[in-house]
């Protein structure tokens, strides 16, 4: 995930390969409509530009901005309903125009695009990067087209409508998406065509209500390949046509038209008050007024995270490996370190007194021995010496324990988090180690799965916890503390998202990584994700879905050394997306 | 109406709820002299300058609710100092840390209503004004019931994506009662030598929420430099340690 190898495309570069399409305009699978042939329109929007056109026939156009010199360039233009849309670039220049046009209203939303911005984030301060030159930028205008009556008052506007709905898109091209609405500022999206994972990403999303069946809607894969998808959608016949710009993983440059029929695959609730709308956008909502040219809601975590090597992580652990220590950091979960973790479950001293054999298939075999509610101590079996190590234990269901340690002089640093279930005699334990072969700041892990050995307890000899996708559409709250909730979005077999709240309930900042799901018993899971490239982080929950309720393990490195930590939440249902059966080999076979 | 007290050689005058609605009563003093009741020319300039002082509160809480911390550093004399949380922020560059960098960031120092159950007292709601006879400095309290925050210290995602929403701030209720001095400048204008925030409660309220918990705030321990937005002295049992 997040390992794209993106080529850092020059301005001349990208350019160059702009100039082969300005002439032609956008491709389309589907036949281009003719609704613009042989007209003039005059486009004036809200503190924007004045486009003025002139559409001939093959598919020419004639522009001029703000009175300039007109310029000529291909276009391409599909029709959904009563909303024609046509997008063209500018000859000579790294931008174009994505225009849509109410013909009842003749109200207009007209998208800018460019490349090879030259924005500067975190501008003026240490951090300060500029944004890579191939991520296509947006600007959204709202107007009307000038037919000499009184200009309209009441235009487009930005909406909450699609927040918390979710849509299977299959495009006259084959492409198939299935993308999560469930922030107003960002998407959650799957390429089920494209990528062989089924892995979800998160890019930033502008919505625009036309009407209450009609919304435009964009987003900008930034941080992975800077491309653009820009459509309009009639949520009556959930239909799509629009448009796709910008530089793909493989650094070809993709314009194209599309059409595409969806599936509704969700609503889940969405927690605003309700008599918010979502008129200003969240870009707006937080910037200075006003927002600069371009602005938008982006999570860009791996420009902060500092790479390190496995010797240079590994010299750190041994200065510091710290399991259960006092302060915010030992206390709460990767995304909310600092945060407080109020809400957690208290500790249990379900394994005090125990002595027990956990037997992993094709795996480690270890003994455990533990007479404290902190301390316990295990060693590989055949080993004579028992190793002490610090733990921290809960109950996550009847006699069902969830504990973790460190394992002691491991290089790289390496901890477990284990579910024990003694009833069942199961076991599986979350096997965690510092280092990816990117970064030896980053962890990485795997599920095994085995069984629990002492006496009185039958061991099942085929019956194992295995990996599930049952949580897949759910979207959870976890409320860490009082101050501090995220929602995770289930997306995929193998990967989450999560999205933050603002003051006023609003699902705004989105981020995603890589996960796994292991079912324990019904409606209990171990739910496992790293923050890859991102932080590095890793969760490690056991989520039980009939109490609402997670507790678990955190597990990090920095220079600061290598951190094992407790974190646990109180959970809402927020809802569900059917889109489970979408994944897999089958699908993709069939 | 007019009340003497001769004990302190000043007059009060009880102004009634006139100059905020939301007082039930409000005061006005000078001190100094005794004669200022039977001196209806006095009597009228004591009254222009604690209307002046009124204001000048209320233009300082209305430039604090619309985070015009600017505005707010402008309000103060040179030498003034601010007392707050057990820190003291002295002169022109303390206040603006305070202002500009701690509060600013803290999204603190805004009004919002007092957290249920924390209403302050009768006595506690109480303004008043106490200008000298001269009319160069003056005294007043105000009470107060604000938002106070503090950033999350974390460099964790979910505090980082907060602040995409221009969040990442832990937030309280606190009330209390300004304590002010004010002093008359060259100029003729009244500034703000010192303001105290006499914090008597505190709550883990935010707008909207039916209950509240008290909390316990841990005050200042450490001063500017160590602390970025810290302050210059700390208050040790009630005296400014430098």
């Amino acid at each position: 995930m997040h390992r794209f190898k993106y080529t850092k495309l020059t301005p001349d570069q990208i350019g160059a390969k702009l100039k082969t399409v300005v002439e032609t305009g956008p491709r389309s699978a589907s036949s281009f409509s003719s609704a613009l042939n042989g007209k003039t329109l005059k486009i004036v929007t809200q503190n924007g530009p004045t486009l003025e056109y002139k559409f001939a026939a093959n598919r020419r156009v004639s522009v001029a901005v703000d009175g300039a010199k007109a310029v000529s360039a291909g276009y391409g233009e599909l029709t959904l309903n009563q909303i024609v849309f046509f997008s063209h670039l500018m000859p000579g220049e790294q931008k174009g125009y994505n225009v849509f046009i109410d013909q009842k209203t003749n109200l207009a939303t007209v998208f800018e695009v460019w490349l090879s911005s030259g924005i500067k984030q975190n501008a003026g301060r240490p951090d300060e990067f500029a944004l890579d030159d191939r991520e296509v930028q947006r600007q959204i205008y709202f107007g009307h087209v000038d037919t000499g009556a009184p200009a309209a008052t009441k235009l487009h506007h930005y909406t909450n409508r699609m927040t918390g709905k979710g849509l299977h898109w299959k495009q006259d091209n084959g492409i198939e998406t299935i993308e999560l609405y469930v922030s107003v500022a960002n998407t959650n999206f799957v390429e089920l065509t494209r990528h062989i994972d089924d892995l979800s990403y998160v890019s930033p999303s502008d919505y625009v209500l036309v009407d209450d069946r009609t919304v435009i809607y964009n987003r900008t894969e930034c941080e992975f390949s800077g491309i653009h998808t820009c459509f309009v959608a009639d949520l009556y016949g959930v239909k799509q046509v629009g448009v796709r710009f910008g530089f793909n993983d493989k650094d070809e440059l993709e314009y194209y038209m599309f059409k595409g029929d969806g599936q509704v695959v969700g609503q889940i609730a969405y927690l605003e008050n309700f008599d918010d709308h979502g008129i200003k956008p969240m870009f707006a909502a937080t910037a200075a007024a006003p927002p600069a040219k371009g602005a938008r809601v982006t999570y860009r975590p791996v420009h902060t995270f500092p790479h390190m090597t496995d010797e240079q992580m590994h010299e750190a652990a041994l200065k510091r490996t710290s399991a259960f220590g006092s302060g915010a950091a030992a206390q709460a979960p990767p995304q909310a370190q600092g945060l407080g973790t109020g809400n957690n479950l208290p500790f249990s001293h379900i394994l005090v007194g125990k002595q027990f054999t956990l037997r992993f298939d094709y795996g480690p075999v270890r003994d455990y021995k533990v007479s404290d509610m902190n301390k316990l101590q295990y060693r590989n079996h055949g080993d004579a010496a028992w190793i002490d190590a610090e733990y921290r234990a809960y109950e996550g269901d009847d006699n069902l324990a969830w504990f973790s340690h460190i394992l002691a002089d491991s290089k790289p640093r390496a901890s477990v988090q284990v579910a024990v279930d003694f009833t069942n005699g199961l076991a599986t334990s979350i096997e965690s180690h510092m280092g990816t072969e990117y970064y030896g700041n980053e962890t990485t892990y795997r599920a095994i799965f085995g069984v629990v050995e002492m006496p009185g307890l039958e061991a099942p000899l085929y019956v194992r916890h295995e990996l599930t996708d049952e949580l897949v559409g759910h979207c959870f709250s976890w409320s860490y503390s009082d101050q501090t909730t995220s929602m995770h979005v289930y997306t995929s077999p193998h990967s989450m998202s999560w999205v933050i709240f603002t003051g006023a309930q609003q699902m705004g900042a989105e981020w995603c990584s890589p996960c796994i799901y292991v079912k324990l018993r019904e409606g209990v899971y171990i739910f496992c994700q790293n923050e890859e490239a991102c932080n590095g982080n890793q969760m490690i929950e056991l989520l039980n879905t009939k109490a609402s309720h997670d507790c678990g393990f955190t597990f990090n490195g920095s220079a600061r050394g290598v951190s094992l930590g407790v974190t646990g939440a109180i959970g809402r249902h927020i809802g569900k997306f059917d889109i489970v059966d979408f994944y897999g080999p089958k699908k993709r076979s069939a | 109406m007019n009340v003497l007290n001769k004990t302190r050689r000043s007059f009060i005058l009880k102004m009634g709820a006139g100059a905020s609605a939301a007082v039930a009563a409000t005061v006005g003093m000078a001190r100094g002299e005794a004669g200022a009741s039977d001196n209806p020319a006095l009597k009228a300039a004591l009254l222009e300058e604690e209307m002046a002082l009124r204001q000048l509160h209320r233009a300082y809480e209305r430039a604090m609710d619309k985070g015009l911390h600017e505005e707010v550093v402008g309000m103060f004399a040179n030498d003034a100092e601010v007392v707050f949380n057990g820190g003291v922020f002295r002169h022109s560059q303390g206040i603006a840390r305070l202002y500009r960098d701690r509060f600013r960031s803290g999204k603190t120092g805004g009004s919002m209503q007092p957290a249920p159950g924390f209403e302050l007292t009768a006595d506690q709601q109480r303004e008043q004004v106490e200008v000298s006879a001269d009319r160069l400095s003056a005294t007043a309290s105000f009470p107060y019931s604000i938002q106070v925050g503090m950033p999350f210290e974390t460099e964790s995602s979910l505090a980082a994506m907060a602040r995409l929403h221009g969040e990442g701030v832990r937030t309280w209720w606190e009330g209390g009662v300004y304590q002010v001095a004010y002093r008359k400048n060259a100029a003729g204008r009244w500034q703000i030598t010192r303001l105290e925030y006499d914090t008597l409660s505190r709550a883990d309220y935010r707008a909207g929420k039916s209950y509240a918990q008290p909390i316990a705030v841990a005050r200042f321990a450490m001063r500017f430099p160590e602390d970025q937005q810290g302050p210059d002295a700390l208050v040790q049992d009630g005296v400014a340690a430098i």
